[in-house]
């Protein structure tokens, strides 16, 4: 059977305090082998470095398990800083939750 | 006569939703566009949030003062604390270009602050901590 996809979606800002909560979700997840996750951000309003560092050390991390974190439901502003950092290179970025669930079955 | 916005507050992440809804009111009032008032916005988050890591090391009982105005053609926004002097020479900029096996974690607030205004100017000269200026200039 193929290991369960774990959707997470953060509220609200993820500013360096917003970013906290994520970090040690995502760490507690992938230390319990929850290594197919998906972060969809339809409910982020914001994102700043501190949010895409932990985005970034949780898909090394996520990657040196075998596993995978995508990304879905980014708001305009919140493309603009991705791209800005380079970070559409390094994530795969869905449209929809759907696609991304689909992307890890296919 | 320009008109400026000042706020105090002391160094806590949990005080940068705060800081983020004065900075929008202040740009906004002093004629800044949609996109422009949120390239502020997280020039100046990413500012305090470095002032609250490196200036006053994660302590929270340090202040930081932040003036907000119309000068001429300009948004201008002072940030000032009083903490641990802070060298952005020493800060490495990340390349954004670098696939992820390379990519290093870390001096994406400095490039972004520097990406998202006009002008970015540390000032040690004026009594302790530091005195960081950011410009955008407005455009309608």
């Amino acid at each position: 059977m193929e290991p369960e996809i774990r959707i997470i979606a953060p509220q609200g800002r993820l500013d360096a305090a917003g970013a906290q909560p994520l970090e040690v979700e995502l760490k507690q997840r992938i230390a319990a082998g929850e290594t197919r996750l998906i972060v969809d951000f339809q409910e982020t309003r914001y994102i700043g470095s501190n949010g895409l560092r932990v985005l970034l050390a949780a898909l090394k991390q996520a990657q040196e398990q075998g596993g995978a974190l995508k990304l879905c439901g980014l708001i305009a502003r919140l493309k603009e800083i991705f791209v800005m950092a380079g970070f559409d290179r390094v994530f795969e970025i869905f449209e929809t939750r759907e696609d991304a669930e689909k992307s890890f079955r296919n | 006569m320009s008109q400026k916005y000042s706020l105090s507050v002391s160094s806590q992440f949990e005080r940068l939703a705060e800081i983020a809804d004065f900075v929008a009111d202040a740009a906004c009032a002093c004629g800044l566009n949609e996109d422009q008032v949120c390239d502020a916005q997280m020039a100046v988050d990413e500012a305090c949030t470095n002032v609250i890591e490196h200036a006053y090391r994660g302590k929270p009982d340090g202040t930081i003062h932040i003036v907000c105005e119309r000068r001429g053609k300009e948004f201008l926004v002072t940030i000032q604390d009083f903490g641990a002097r802070f060298d952005p020479n020493k800060v490495q900029p990340p390349k954004t270009g670098d696939p992820l096996s390379k990519r290093r974690i870390g001096g994406l607030g400095l490039f972004f602050m520097r990406k998202l205004m006009d002008r970015v100017e540390f000032d040690f000269s004026s009594g302790p901590g530091n005195r960081l200026t950011m410009a955008k200039k407005i455009k309608r």
